[in-house]
């Protein structure tokens, strides 16, 4: 076991090589754009695995977190300075922010049943969309408002590693955090809700810390989104954000850290590719469909997703290869090696 | 006065469409227990459907049987290939409708075209009434009697023939509706044709009421319907349509006196009815807790 271990935590490392050595052996803008929205949409769809892939809850609202990162930082940045002080305390105050929102809402609606919860959250977010787009003295409406980003960030090279340092301070973070007592408690509310509570837990407790852990890393993604774009309108707050952040959740793989983050490289990846090709074939630009598709029949056949998926082969090829080593090629399998 | 009167109409106006829409949602999540978030795809489905026969035959009669079928054959095509896998799983549920959602909607603009598509008001619908100095908008009044008859149609079939008894067996107790050698799957399959019909039915009247139709507007009337059933209590038939009626009166008084609070009001009310009494206003006893 001890060695499997060190075998990810390799492979883990040698990635991480690779993506710093890699703006250096393409400086291709084009790629570290892309890998820069990658590493952001990476973050945002684990902080939603925490709610849909550990806790089994399912939000509709989260890109009302990422909209209040987006909103802090760009607002502050303009109105105040565009120095890295206030970048760095927009992103605390909006991870605050978040945080306590998160607080308020999953204490008002985790109590409810999944449907409900589904639903109350879309009104939320909803509401906060309205507020966003009618609230246009501070955030411009549609229209959006560019901004200055902060000195150091204005190298598209220095902000991808900010970025990439970021991802893997959270990705970290979140590993413990999901192996801590709590998150295996979060784990057993997705597996048993009732069970769990008779064991002697507040259950609600336990899905409010879910949801303001996933609050607010999902508003520092929204923050580093919008330094990212130099530019922020009300469509950070709209359902495509919480759709794309459940898209890459489901297609990499829920109740995985690394799943989001495959999911995120697979899900930009693709929009990047197709909508390059849509300028040859119209109907790429339709990409949605070819995802609403690919996404139903994930819902239906893969559930668990590509990394759950690998997983699953890898233990069963594992099992199988044990029992041979005690018992020999399995019955059914005789034939074939003969 | 007459004020007060054109606010009523159009509220009332609205919130039949809107009980039109949540109708189906309510019946579906009654009966098996499934929340369809594809609702509003088949709501713009029917919309562009009925408006396109409708520009072809130039017979909004037509037009409505069209939207009509088209949402009965969608609601087949989804309980067979995207309920049924899902069924008894909420959380996949939740998911896998979402994205016909999605699915729907694009495919409106690849089938229709991305832009949205100006309608007219059939010439004998369209105009209002003067009485005394109230002026009635003659299309408003044809959504609420419509609204009415069906709830009315509906009603009777619930509560006086043998398919109603069937289907408040089954939202009562599937399991023993079973046993009683009905073919529940037939039974909810239908129910998910006629909630479909209907949502299109709802859609391909809006469309005259608004002028416009375009592909995003199912998610936003499905919003509006999702509300509606939660206000008026999951599965329960005639508090949709007192929540409908509800929701929609407070819109359109809202966007008179209060413009501002216009698109959350609704909300609003949604998160404080939720929040106080979750099972809905209205909602029916069960038994079953789960």
């Amino acid at each position: 076991m001890n060695n499997k271990i060190s075998l990810r935590a390799f492979a883990f490392i040698l990635l991480l090589i690779i993506f710093i050595i890699l703006p250096f052996v393409n400086d291709s803008r084009t790629l570290l754009i892309l890998l820069t929205q990658i590493f952001i949409f990476g973050i945002l769809a684990m902080s939603y695995d925490i709610l849909l892939g550990y806790t089994g809850i399912v939000s509709f609202g989260h890109a009302m977190f990422f909209g209040i990162g987006a909103y802090t930082t760009a607002v502050m940045l303009k109105q105040m300075d565009h120095t890295l002080l206030i970048f760095v305390l927009s992103i605390v105050i909006g991870m605050v922010l978040a945080g306590f929102i998160s607080f308020l809402v999953g204490l008002l609606t985790l109590r409810l049943k999944s449907h409900f919860f589904a639903m109350l959250t879309l009104a939320f977010s909803g509401l906060f969309l309205v507020l966003a787009e009618k609230w246009r003295s501070v955030t411009y409406g549609n229209d959006g408002f560019t901004f200055r980003a902060p000195d150091l960030f204005r190298d598209r090279m220095t902000f991808y590693f900010f970025v990439l340092a970021s991802l893997v301070v959270i990705f970290l973070a979140l590993y413990r955090f999901v192996n801590s007592p709590t998150g295996r408690i979060l784990i057993a509310v997705r597996e048993n809700e009732q069970r769990t509570k008779s064991l002697g837990f507040n259950t609600l407790h336990y899905k409010v810390i879910a949801s303001v852990v996933a609050g607010i890393v999902a508003s520092f993604a929204g923050s580093l989104y919008a330094v990212s774009l130099r530019f922020v309108n009300t469509s950070v707050m709209a359902m495509d954000i919480t759709l794309d952040a459940l898209l890459m959740t489901i297609i990499g793989g829920v109740g995985t850290l690394v799943g989001p983050l495959l999911g995120s490289a697979v899900i930009e990846y693709a929009q990047h590719a197709l909508s390059g090709l849509a300028r040859d074939y119209p109907i790429f630009e339709r990409w949605i469909i070819f995802f609403g598709i690919l996404y139903i029949l994930a819902v239906i056949f893969f559930p668990k997703g590509i990394i759950g998926s690998l997983r699953l082969l890898f233990w069963k090829w594992r099992g199988r290869l044990k029992q041979r080593k005690t018992t020999g090629p399995l019955p059914q399998e005789k034939e074939r090696f003969e | 006065m007459e004020l007060l009167v054109n606010l009523i109409i159009n509220g009332l106006a609205t919130g039949m469409l809107i009980f039109l829409l949540a109708a189906g949602l309510t019946l579906i999540f009654g009966l098996m227990d499934v929340l369809n978030f594809a609702h509003g795809g088949l709501f713009v489905w029917g919309a562009y459907a009925g408006i396109f026969t409708y520009m072809l035959t130039e017979s909004f009669i037509v037009g409505i049987i069209g939207a009509i079928v088209t949402g009965a054959l969608l609601g087949l095509l989804t309980e067979k290939f995207i309920i049924t896998p899902v069924y008894g799983n909420h959380i996949q549920q939740i998911l896998i409708t979402l994205g016909l959602m999605l699915v729907l909607q694009e495919l409106i603009k690849v089938v229709f075209g991305p832009n949205g598509v100006a309608v007219k008001t059939p010439s004998y619908l369209a105009g209002s009434w003067e009485i005394g100095d109230v002026i009635i908008i003659k299309y408003r009044l044809f959504i609420i009697v419509i609204g009415f008859v069906i709830f009315g149609i509906f009603q009777y079939m619930l509560k006086r023939t043998k398919i109603g008894l069937i289907v408040r067996a089954g939202v009562q107790d599937k399991e023993m509706a079973q046993a009683l050698g009905i073919h529940i799957k037939r039974v909810f399959l239908y129910v998910f044709m006629v909630g479909a019909a209907l949502a299109a039915l709802s859609g391909m009247l809006m469309a005259p009421y608004s002028g416009v139709i375009y592909a995003e507007m199912g998610m936003e009337y499905a919003i509006l319907g999702f509300i509606v059933v939660v206000i008026g209590g999951m599965g329960s038939f005639s508090g949709s349509l007192l929540a409908a009626i509800l929701v929609g009166l407070a819109g359109s008084f809202m966007a008179y006196y209060v413009p501002v609070l216009s698109l959350a009001v609704n909300m609003i009310l949604m998160a404080i009815v939720l929040i106080f009494r979750p099972q809905g206003l209205f909602a029916m006893r069960k038994e079953r807790t789960s």
